[in-house]
């Protein structure tokens, strides 16, 4: 177990920055996550750390060693992918213990860890199934049991929900930043999910066009996006020109949507913008909706459903905001 | 660092290096000696395109090349023109037997076509048994000696390599496209024209041009029906066998001739077909289109028709080599004559055909694999230039291949020719091509996350080629091992000029009593090859994959 730090570290394929000069200190134990949209350099950065893309420039660390020159197979990593790959023509068991045959642990020891790992995955018994019998979360769990087997330094995912359903992939999650604070082992997260992201996280790394856009815990960034880019990637926010709320100069500011409340539900000192209700939706425990100011800019406010209200589309609406939530961005 | 090459890259980089190493030996440098040959005066000092000058002035070699283009696009058309309702039918038509059609349809790819040729003679030819049965009639027919036995042939034995990939065209066909000719108010028949057709063209293109470049360097059926029409591939091996073996010069020229050629067709493939690839998204196989019943009928009959005329010859060549032959006369008696003349002087060129077969397929294997590994997993220049070397052999003719391994291995460092051993690596260069293409094909369908996953839980790239990628491959590669041991049993254009002393196959031994007058021990060496280039494919049927024929 160690921390990873990483330094200057640069990628580019042909003309394409992929990993542009990044720098992280990923701490001992903490669960990080790089986050951003397809080709933002996320799964990139992971993979040079897994050892799969070479570096162009920089250099990573595990604790004081230097590890980006080494092979991959001897970096001591768990990684865990996408699509799972689980070998399909091992068993289960099979499959948990390769790593563990690989590194020629006796085969009583095998047996007793790879019980053990899958009793941690809750798949106790699942052993000398094959993967075709299993469903899509469990083979993600045989992947995470193969990865953790071998009492890794590092555990890469590489985007590990993505293939499954939306609820397993909730469930998942939990149990994935559960195992992890679990055992302890330092953990980098890749996924494009922001709500995913925030929801395991100790800390995440923005990422947007090869660079580290911002670093922080997850809380912050949400609630302090450092650019344009990061207030909108994570979650849905309202940019509108500084002047509209009535601050000086020519900057953007971003106010999220729940910042914004009915004015007949907010407090009296804070400042109101008036417009047309053009759409409302209700997604269960939360109502949506789309307010056209008079400029013709659309304002998205969400609030917690409310049984005695009703509101159409067409009518005039009056929404207040608390301006400790707006957000000047550069 | 040593070595400067990223460590995630040394294994594809040292696979690709050892694989370039070989073919630089064994295919370049024969094919440049035989370039050289046809450039340098009879000194070997000066540059001179005189030899071209004096080949191509002389009429005969002139109607050799023209003779050998005709008779390839003849063949090539024919065979397309029959074999595309064939694929059509066995894919969209309720034919019954499919099952056994498709299997038999497969044999004549493995089967050798020069026995095919020969089976022709005996029945069609001057004194061939239908022949003076039709005679006895009062009915007579046209010669088969020449280009129409020629492409006859040609036509019953390479069909198949339309055949298979037309059908699995016809079959990855989304059927959501016919729908919506149909939606849009085509009538079916219109629609087959205008959206099935024209989906499966690059796949009958594709087939077809194997054909023809077949039809190009095809040694053995010319030989057998041409008499004196000249060919090109039999007058480069005649040429070869007059010349003094170290300066092949005029051989050289008809052999640069025939590499141009085929090189050229296929650049052309190449180009077209990346051009137009339609790619359909299958979700379920087509459906079996209902059709009347004399339309049934008739499709029946026209599969089968073509199916078991294809192994006519075959068959009669089988029961021919139980009769009693007097010299090259045959009377319909029962016997075991033939056998006994083949195999009593020696059992030795049935053991080297096996021995061979098994060497090369073993050679194969170990080479093309790992280049197919590379190919499909790397990409980069040194990936491309190995996928191109490595099919590079397939433009080359087994005659022209052979005369550069007499050339280069003759003296020298390396002394090969005298040898078995000139003969495995002939017959390993002619089909590493297949091994490469089917192989990258096997490893394309792998996902490249699961030798990933070995590498990060410990196992070397090396490691993980063998543990994970080869058991993950290996039906495709026994498979590949049996159709690379059944054609390099019975192949003939470079083991006619390679062989030597005890080191005759089977093959040659055909070769040799059909120049003589021993049809009696032709037909039963004709038998002996049929019986080992099929009994590995019925043993092993369920592990052959048959659409990996038409890549032969």
């Amino acid at each position: 177990m160690a921390g990873i730090v990483i330094s200057g570290v640069s990628r580019t394929f042909g003309a394409v920055r992929a990993v542009d000069n990044a720098s992280l200190e990923v701490g001992e134990g903490e669960f990080f996550t790089l986050l951003g949209p397809s080709g933002c350099g996320k799964t990139t950065l992971l993979r040079m750390i897994a050892g799969f893309t070479e570096l162009n420039g920089g250099e990573i660390r595990f604790g004081s060693e230097r590890i980006d020159r080494l092979p991959a197979h001897v970096r001591d990593i768990g990684m865990v992918f996408q699509n799972y790959a689980v070998f399909p023509n091992l068993t289960v068991a099979g499959n948990v213990a390769y790593g563990l045959r690989a590194r020629k642990v006796a085969t009583a020891e095998i047996e007793r860890r790879v019980e053990e790992a899958l009793a941690l995955v809750q798949l106790t018994g699942y052993g000398t199934r094959w993967p075709h019998q299993l469903s899509g979360g469990q083979l993600q769990r045989v992947a995470i049991a193969r990865a953790l087997v071998i009492r890794p330094r590092v555990l890469l995912f590489d985007e590990p929900l993505s293939n499954l359903d939306a609820r397993l992939r909730v469930s998942m999650r939990t149990e994935i930043r559960d195992l992890q604070k679990s055992l302890g082992i330092t953990a980098i997260y890749v996924t494009h999910d922001q709500e995913e992201a925030m929801s395991v996280s100790d800390r995440i790394a923005l990422m947007n066009a090869g660079r580290l856009e911002q670093v922080g815990v997850p809380v912050d960034i949400y609630r302090h996006p450092v650019s344009r880019f990061a207030a909108e990637f994570m979650g849905t926010t309202n940019l509108v020109p500084a002047r509209m709320v009535g601050r000086a100069g020519d900057q953007f500011v971003s106010l999220r949507p729940e910042a914004l409340h009915l004015a007949s539900d907010a407090p009296q000192d804070w400042p109101v913008l008036s417009g047309t209700l053009a759409h409302v939706e209700l997604l269960g425990p939360i109502m949506r909706l789309d307010v056209k100011l008079s400029d013709g800019t659309v304002l998205k406010a969400a609030m917690l459903d409310a049984p005695d209200r009703s509101l159409q589309a067409g009518a005039t609406i009056s929404l207040a905001y608390d301006p400790a939530r707006l957000t000047v961005l550069p | 660092m040593k070595l400067g090459v990223p460590h995630n890259l040394r294994l594809p980089v040292a696979i690709a290096a050892l694989g370039l190493l070989f073919l630089g030996l064994f295919l370049l440098y024969p094919l440049f000696n035989v370039f050289s040959a046809s450039v340098l005066d009879a000194d070997g000092e000066r540059l001179t395109f005189a030899n071209y000058a004096k080949i191509l002035g002389r009429p005969f070699y002139r109607a050799a090349i023209a003779n050998t283009l005709a008779i390839g696009v003849a063949a090539t058309a024919i065979t397309t023109a029959l074999a595309v309702p064939f694929a059509f039918a066995l894919a969209r038509l309720p034919v019954p037997g499919k099952a056994a059609i498709l299997a038999m349809a497969a044999l004549p790819l493995v089967l050798p076509s020069f026995v095919s040729a020969y089976a022709i003679v005996l029945l069609l030819g001057r004194s061939g048994i239908v022949t003076q049965w039709l005679q006895s009639w009062g009915l007579g027919f046209g010669s088969i000696y020449g280009a129409g036995g020629i492409i006859l042939v040609y036509t019953l034995t390479l069909y198949p390599y339309v055949l298979l990939p037309t059908i699995a065209a016809f079959k990855a066909v989304d059927v959501s496209m016919e729908e919506a000719a149909q939606g849009l108010g085509s009538s079916p028949r219109r629609t087959v024209w205008t959206v099935t057709l024209p989906i499966v063209m690059p796949a009958v293109l594709a087939g077809a041009l194997l054909v023809f470049i077949e039809t190009l360097e095809n040694f053995g059926v010319p030989f057998v029906l041409a008499e004196d029409m000249p060919i090109f591939a039999v007058e480069a091996f005649k040429l070869f066998i007059g010349e003094t073996a170290p300066n092949p010069a005029s051989a050289g020229v008809l052999g640069v001739l025939l590499i141009l050629t085929t090189a050229l067709v296929l650049l052309v493939q190449r180009r077209f077909l990346s051009a137009r690839r339609f790619a359909t998204n299958t979700r379920q196989a087509p459906p079996i289109l209902r059709i009347g019943r004399p339309l049934q009928v008739a499709a029946t009959i026209y599969c089968w028709a073509i199916v078991i005329l294809a192994l006519v010859p075959f068959f009669a060549i089988v029961v021919l080599s139980f009769m009693e032959f007097r010299g090259p006369v045959l009377h319909p008696n029962f016997s075991l004559a033939n056998f006994g003349g083949l195999f009593d002087r020696s059992l030795r060129p049935l053991v080297n055909t096996l021995v061979f077969a098994t060497l090369a397929a073993a050679c194969v294997t170990l080479i093309g694999v790992p280049i197919g590994y590379v190919v499909s997993r790397w990409r980069s220049g040194v990936a491309t230039l190995l996928d191109v070397v490595a099919t590079l052999p397939f433009a080359v003719a087994g005659t022209v291949l052979a005369i550069g391994f007499v050339v280069s291995f003759n003296s020298g460092p390396l002394v090969l020719t005298g040898g078995p051993l000139i003969l495995v690596l002939a017959y390993s260069v002619r089909k590493v091509p297949f091994a490469v293409r089917s192989a990258s094909a096997i490893v394309h369908q792998i996902d490249a996350s699961l030798e990933e996953a070995s590498i990060s839980l410990g196992r070397s790239p090396f490691q993980t080629l063998m543990r994970v990628v080869v058991p993950l491959m290996l039906g495709g590669i026994l498979s590949g091992v049996v159709l690379t041991w059944v054609t390099v049993a019975s192949e003939l254009s470079a083991t006619v000029v390679l062989y030597s002393g005890p080191w005759r196959p089977m093959t040659v031994v055909m070769f040799q009593a059909l120049e003589g007058s021993g049809a009696g021990i032709a037909t039963a060496a004709a038998s002996t090859l049929i019986v080992v280039t099929l009994l590995p494919i019925i043993l092993l049927y369920r592990l052959v994959r048959r659409y990996e024929l038409s890549m032969l």
